[in-house]
């Protein structure tokens, strides 16, 4: 049983592949900035998006080092492009020193010089180099050349470990004036310290180090409300995950590894798998926390729609094929065509505008469980009545007939047993119409579920919470699916031998 | 059991069954399914074709559901005879004008039935329609929120003073024209992908059922809403390409099945021992099994585009192409309480649509379902 369970679990995960893959497409979809402008917005906007990566392979990740390279190649061509070398370098910071300022020898020295003066900002930045004139060429170079001799081991992963470590633990404001004289070399680590350290003054200190580093992002002070908190933690993290590459190296597995993760599909993934789902363009609120706080109002009408269509289908079914053509059959046969027929928001609608003037929000539940309820007890109902209906055709059914059982007995034991199967299996492939049923009656009833935040979002074109809903439906069903398959394995030896058999083809 | 069932299909198992639940003894029971069997082995050979067609023939609910149908498709089909702004025919100012909604001429452009009727010279006359306003016109002479029955608006108007008749007619063409494009893609795709995976095998099969595990997994309308939002400018094609591009997927599952099923079959081994190409085994012995399967699939595959799209149109989130719907009239009902009128008609007409085709399509899966045959007429 464990086996057929695992299998089953397994091969939900190239079904899940293949629907990242679809739902990777229907973000392709979305307008796009256009390319090729210098308007720094547009630019940052195909950024967040990660536009300018290739989608599916990337044969040249770029990192800090190889940003720092081509900034030093601008600057060193000269001309009129030398600016935007230029500001590469100063957003760089930091990070970029350890492969630039060892460098500096090899170069020409009017090259040199020319570098050296570009790294101005970054120093001032910095706060080093009071006193010396960093405009001029000469000056420049002797003093990045001194400075490297000093301070090289600064640069070094453990030791901005430790200083953020520090930092954390006991702030003061040389430690945080230490770790600004690294620049952005730090990031990584102040990012990391972020997520793990609740402390609010820890906060407050990391911020501003990483708000004055960047010259961007929310700064925490010391009134700072839990949601502020929360959100200005939101922000950095979303900005650090778009803009990594910039102030980190690709080293070792992570270069190998960049092939894939470094494109449009696989940072997409990457945020599907991590949950970062990006930040809500109406309220600036982490999408992840608001699907959390959505999530439970659908959830809850689902599921109690599923239990009471549940609970009425299966006795209506059971009982409309046992007996089959009289009464009792055509009549539930006729309501339940008609309830199959009626789409859910008509239902819904009916519901709403008969009830008019019941605005108690437990009312409203209720009238939006009865109309998505209503077409799911219609479509189980009928497969029940089908199942039950081939199964009292089976030799064993007459056999118990034969042998003088009850009819009673017969019906629910023999008949009705067998006839659960199937429903079992069909229910799993009932959510996705259930759960789509669900968003029109949140926004029929003005339920605060995921439906009618999403309908709000399509106003908006909240492309983030759109794309983090129709991944977490998906996910939802495909876990549906899976939880049913196993339950009827759980309960029908039968397919549990014939899915062992034939390796598990679930389509089959 | 009804004597109408009975006195049908004298000598159908559903009967031996019903026989056997009354304490007849088992024996009978299979003395009469043996009879059952030699009468249809001795009978006329007949194709499966006609068996299906004479079975949906005899079902009095799909006769019912294709006359509705039929009914709604003369409703879409003549529209603008029913509700139209301009004239069926006239003459005005010395011109004979004949269905003006197909010939469109200039001359009429900014004119409707009133204004022409009230511009009368000497010897001008005006056909107008059964009701003689357009879906989209605006009336600035008539009220808002008319109830039915109110003169020269037999089911009201809306909201913005728009004919409900007229929008109930029209929306019947949007309808069915957008639920046969889209079912018709869906149909073309499914049956091919599914055919494609069953017959190749293999890689292909696995990418096509993993494409389906994963469409399957994604609820329509959630997606559906979400492309629609996506898309920089969303069109009614837009919608239509997306419900029908997810929506192949129940049918190729089937088709696959048929697929995989037919090629198991002793008359395919024969025909490949013969040297018959594949392709012409797929096309001759395969997918003909495949053919019942689409045909219900065409059925309900309607069903649901026209369900979506109403859904999505009730929402208000569609296209706004100014096309009258069903599911949009609707969705004006929930800003006007009181309105009952622009629930109740666009609901019942989208409740017969389901309907029919829903009972159309049961009986047709009925009807093409060769296991049937030999069981009841459920």
């Amino acid at each position: 049983m464990l086996r057929y369970a695992l299998r089953r679990v397994l091969w939900a995960i190239p079904t899940l592949l293949a629907t990242s893959l679809v739902l990777f497409f229907v973000t392709t979809l979305a307008p796009t900035p256009p390319p090729g402008t210098d308007d720094p917005a547009v630019l940052e906007a195909r950024r967040a998006r990660f536009l300018d990566l290739p989608r599916f392979f990337n044969t040249r990740p770029q990192d800090v080092v190889s940003r720092a390279e081509a900034a030093v190649r601008i600057v060193a061509a000269g001309g009129a492009s030398e600016g935007i070398g230029a500001r590469e370098l100063d957003h760089l910071g930091g990070a970029a020193l350890p492969y630039v300022v060892p460098d500096l020898e090899a170069l020409s020295p009017d090259v040199r010089g020319r570098v050296a003066v570009s790294l101005a900002p970054v120093a001032e930045r910095m706060g080093v180099g009071n006193g010396v004139d960093l405009r001029s060429p000469e000056t420049a170079t002797l003093f990045w050349a001194r400075f490297w001799d000093d301070r090289a081991l600064d640069f070094t992963r453990p030791a901005v470990d430790r200083a953020v470590t520090r930092l954390v633990e006991h702030g003061s404001d040389l430690r945080e004036a230490d770790l600004v004289s690294v620049d952005t070399y730090a990031l990584p680590e102040i990012l990391r310290a972020m997520t793990t350290t609740t402390d609010r003054v820890a906060l407050e200190r990391l911020t501003r180090v990483a708000n004055h580093v960047t010259g961007r992002g929310p700064v925490l002070d010391a009134g700072a409300s839990r949601d502020e908190v929360r959100r200005a933690v939101a922000d950095w993290r979303e900005w650090w995950f778009v803009h990594a590459t910039d102030f980190a190296s690709l080293d070792g597995a992570d270069r190998a590894l960049a092939f894939v993760t470094e494109t449009r599909y696989g940072k997409w993934l990457q945020r599907a798998a991590s949950g970062e789902l990006g930040v809500s363009v109406i309220d600036g609120e982490p999408v992840a926390e608001k699907l959390r706080d959505r999530a439970p109002m659908t959830l809850l009408v689902c599921g109690l729609a599923m239990l009471l269509s549940w609970a009425l289908a299966i006795p209506i079914g059971a009982v409309g094929a046992w007996r089959h053509g009289r009464r009792f059959d055509v009549v539930s046969s006729a309501l339940l065509f008609l309830l199959y027929a009626m789409p859910t928001f008509a239902l819904a609608e009916i519901l709403r505008a008969t009830t008019s003037g019941h605005a108690l929000s437990g009312t409203r539940v209720v009238l939006a469980v009865l109309a998505l309820a209503g077409g799911s007890l219609a479509t189980l109902s009928r497969w029940q009545r089908n199942a039950m209906l081939e199964v009292v055709r089976q030799d064993f059914v007459r056999t118990a007939h034969a042998k003088g059982l009850p009819a009673w007995r017969v019906a629910v034991v023999h008949a009705l047993r067998n006839a659960l199967l199937p429903t079992v299996t069909l229910a799993g492939m009932h959510l996705p119409v259930l759960l789509g049923g669900a968003f029109v009656v949140e926004e029929v009833f003005g339920l605060p579920g995921v439906g009618f935040e999403t309908l709000r979002a399509i106003e908006a074109h909240d492309v983030a919470w759109l794309m983090a809903v129709v991944l977490a439906s998906a996910v939802a069903v495909t876990i549906g699916l899976v939880a049913s398959d196993v339950a009827y394995g759980a309960l029908d030896p039968r397919v549990r031998e014939a899915l062992a058999r034939r390796q598990g083809d679930p389509l089959a | 059991m009804s004597d109408e069932h009975r006195s049908r299909e004298p000598r159908e198992p559903s009967v031996v069954l019903e026989l056997s639940r009354r304490k007849t003894t088992a024996s009978v029971a299979i003395v009469r399914d043996s009879m059952a069997h030699a009468t249809r082995v001795t009978a006329p050979y007949v194709t499966m074709a006609r068996i299906a067609l004479a079975r949906l023939g005899r079902d009095r609910l799909a006769r019912a559901g294709a006359l509705i149908l039929a009914c709604m498709a003369l409703v879409g089909v003549f529209a603008d005879l029913l509700a139209s702004g301009l004239p069926l025919a006239a003459r005005w100012h010395g011109t004979t004008f004949v269905l003006p909604d197909v010939t469109h001429p200039a001359v009429l452009r900014n004119l409707d039935v009133r204004r022409m009727r009230a511009d009368r010279q000497p010897g001008d006359w005006v056909i107008a329609s059964l009701v003689a306003h357009g879906p989209t016109e605006v009336g600035e002479a008539d009220p808002a929120l008319l109830p039915p029955l109110s003169a020269g608006h037999p089911l009201g108007t809306d909201a913005l003073g728009r004919d409900v008749f007229a929008r109930l007619v029209h929306g019947t063409r949007t309808a069915l024209s957008h639920g046969l494009a889209a079912s018709l893609v869906l149909v073309l795709l499914g049956t091919f992908l599914g055919a494609l995976a069953g017959f190749a095998g293999g890689l292909v099969d696995s990418v096509v059922t993993r494409a389906v595990e994963s469409l399957t997994a994604i609820p329509t309308l959630v997606l559906v809403l979400v492309v629609g939002a996506l898309v920089p400018d969303p069109t009614t094609s837009t919608l239509l390409w997306t419900i029908a591009l997810t929506r192949w997927t129940d049918l190729a599952r089937l088709v696959r099945a048929e697929v995989l099923h037919a090629l198991g079959e002793d008359y395919v081994t024969a025909a490949r021992a013969l040297g018959v190409s594949p392709l012409r085994v797929l096309w001759r012995h395969v997918l003909p099994n495949a053919i019942g399967p689409a045909i219900v699939a065409t059925m309900f595959g309607i069903a649901s585009v026209v369900l979506i799209e109403a859904a999505v149109d009730f929402l208000h989130v569609g296209p706004q192409a100014g096309l009258a719907s069903w599911g949009e009239a609707m969705g004006e009902a929930r800003g006007n309480e009181g309105a009952w009128w622009l629930i109740a008609f666009p609901g019942l007409a989208l409740l017969a649509t389901l309907v029919a085709l829903n009972l159309v399509g049961e009986a047709a899966r009925n009807a093409v379902d060769p296991r049937l045959r030999i069981g009841s007429e459920a």
